[in-house]
């Protein structure tokens, strides 16, 4: 039953994601990401991980995506079916082939490094009833990882502060040449 | 007793319950309104119009349903679901009393189930219910309802961080995810189970906790969502029929899992005053009258005060509950500091 589940969900979370870059409506592919989420939050669950299937649902589902769906709406007020769609998807071919080249080299590297970890078989028994798994969590993200933890905040400033800067920079000339 | 039969009960107890008050609601709020402006209301259908959801319930479903032609037909029938869902089922983990034995059958505690996350499960499905509201507004194809939209997510993203803030001191205090847990905690027992009650020990948390489920809700006096003079209906603009309904449902549910959040989390449940070692349906009574009063609050409120304006929901949501939930946080936290742990 828990192999099934497992597979049908898995089989779920890569058809959204796969829905989130076939879309041509930007919703929908706010709305594709969403659904792999939840397909990700109950395999959580399936693995015995209340929290962080309740912590997956409640920061990338409850926030971030409600933000991600806030920014492509008033980005995209107008026709979502119009210029956007009409463009051919591989336009830009070397650009395109240069970003597709890297995302598959990411994830071999990924795969490569998942495969060749190791990871501690942990018995069911004492993930169910572990006393106080969220105080556990919380001693080793604020004690022994809190650098890392630190770290990670910063790196997402960063991301801010960097988008920021790039797209004033890419907007100031449109702007001005629609004025003029 | 057959353990899925019981939850098979169980479930069809709290849920009809939660949808018969979502019912018993709407026309409660035609009622009382008609009471505080002199006027009779409803009273047509059925002895002093008690019949009137029913009414209303087969109006929706034999009316014609429009959809707008330039509406993204999938989103728009998928969003008042999605409006509706997350607030029927935060209902399950919501403890209503204590063990129920019922013709000598022991049913276990009376709620759908107790999660040792129950808390965080009540925040992580009642913030998708946002996406009922940005989606309808967005699929119509309408200005109003995309500023409606816009302007209720807006407003339930920024009183979410209060509501969130205000649940993590009792969590603090009590140092347990779970609901049941919450309760258990205000009331141990002895004459006096009113004073351990969490109101007591968190009255700024109370206060900013009640004011944040009515922005949350959509509720007067933060119903910027369907604005009449600016906004038409808001996000339901262009909904009829069935779908018109749900959102409707949906709110009034919501109301009902946040009265009972409220009573949960502050007053002690299903705790009786005076009374610790009451039985569960004088307990699951007086859960009932405490969330009752909180319903009957939000109707009051509604006919009571005007509408605020937005950008003054926006200043009172970022400049003064922010800061007042952080700080009843931190001083939650140096009490627990100096009473020694949790």
């Amino acid at each position: 039953m828990a192999n099934a589940l497992f597979y049908i969900l898995s089989v779920g979370a890569i058809l959204a994601a796969a829905g989130v870059i076939a879309s041509r409506n930007p919703v929908m592919s706010v709305l594709s990401l969403l659904g792999s989420f939840f397909c990700i939050a109950v395999i959580y669950l399936l693995a015995g991980f209340q929290f962080l299937a309740a912590i997956q649902i409640l920061v990338y589902a409850g926030a971030i995506m409600v933000l991600f769906l806030f920014v492509v709406m008033l980005l995209n007020l107008g026709d979502p079916e119009g210029e956007a769609a009409r463009e051919p998807m591989f336009h830009h071919g070397r650009r395109a082939f240069l970003a597709m080249g890297t995302s598959v080299a990411i994830l071999v590297a990924g795969l490569v490094a998942v495969l060749n970890t190791s990871f501690p078989a942990i018995d069911p028994a004492v993930a169910e009833t572990g006393n106080d798994p969220v105080g556990q969590l919380a001693i080793a993200m604020f004690g022994r990882y809190s650098l890392p933890f630190e770290a990670a905040s910063v790196l997402l400033l960063a991301t801010t502060v960097g988008i920021m800067v790039l797209a004033k920079r890419q907007r100031t000339p449109r702007t001005q040449g629609e004025r003029a | 007793m057959n353990e899925i039969l019981v939850w098979v009960i169980k479930t069809g107890f709290i849920f009809g319950g939660l949808v018969g008050t979502a019912a018993a609601m709407s026309l409660a709020e035609r009622k009382f309104s008609a009471w505080m402006q002199y006027r009779i209301g409803p009273n047509r259908v059925g002895p002093w119009g008690l019949l009137q959801p029913i009414a209303d319930g087969v109006k929706f479903m034999f009316k014609e349903e429009l959809i707008p032609d330039g509406a993204n037909k999938w989103v728009f029938q998928l969003a008042p679901l999605l409006a509706a869902m997350p607030a029927m089922m935060t209902i399950a983990v919501i403890p209503f009393a204590g063990r129920v034995e019922l013709f000598g059958q022991d049913f276990g505690n009376l709620s759908i189930t107790d999660l040792d996350i129950g808390a965080l499960y009540v925040l992580a499905i009642g913030g998708l219910a946002i996406y009922g509201v940005i989606l309808g507004g967005w699929a119509s194809n309408s200005k109003y309802s995309l500023l409606g939209g816009l302007r209720a997510s807006a407003q339930m993203i920024s009183y979410e961080l209060s509501l969130i803030l205000t649940i993590l001191a009792v969590i603090a205090m009590t140092g347990d995810l779970d609901l049941r847990a919450i309760v258990e905690a205000q009331n141990t027992g002895g004459v006096w189970n009113v004073l351990e009650w969490n109101i007591w020990y968190q009255p700024l948390g109370f206060m900013l906790f009640v004011v944040a489920t009515f922005a949350e809700t959509n509720r007067h006096p933060f119903d910027f969502a369907e604005c009449e003079p600016e906004l038409v209906g808001g996000f339901h603009t262009e909904y009829s029929a069935m779908r018109f309904a749900l959102f409707f449902i949906g709110e009034y549910c919501a109301m009902t899992v946040m009265a009972c959040l409220t009573v949960t989390l502050f007053l002690g449940g299903p705790s009786v005053p005076f009374w610790a070692a009451a039985p569960w349906f004088v307990g699951f009574a007086a859960f009932l009258v405490k969330a009752g009063f909180f319903l009957f609050l939000f109707i009051w409120v509604r006919w009571t005060l005007p509408r605020f304006r937005f950008d003054q929901l926006m200043h009172l949501g970022w400049k003064v509950f922010l800061p007042l939930s952080l700080l009843n946080l931190l001083a939650t936290g140096v009490a627990i500091l100096f009473r020694g742990g949790a």
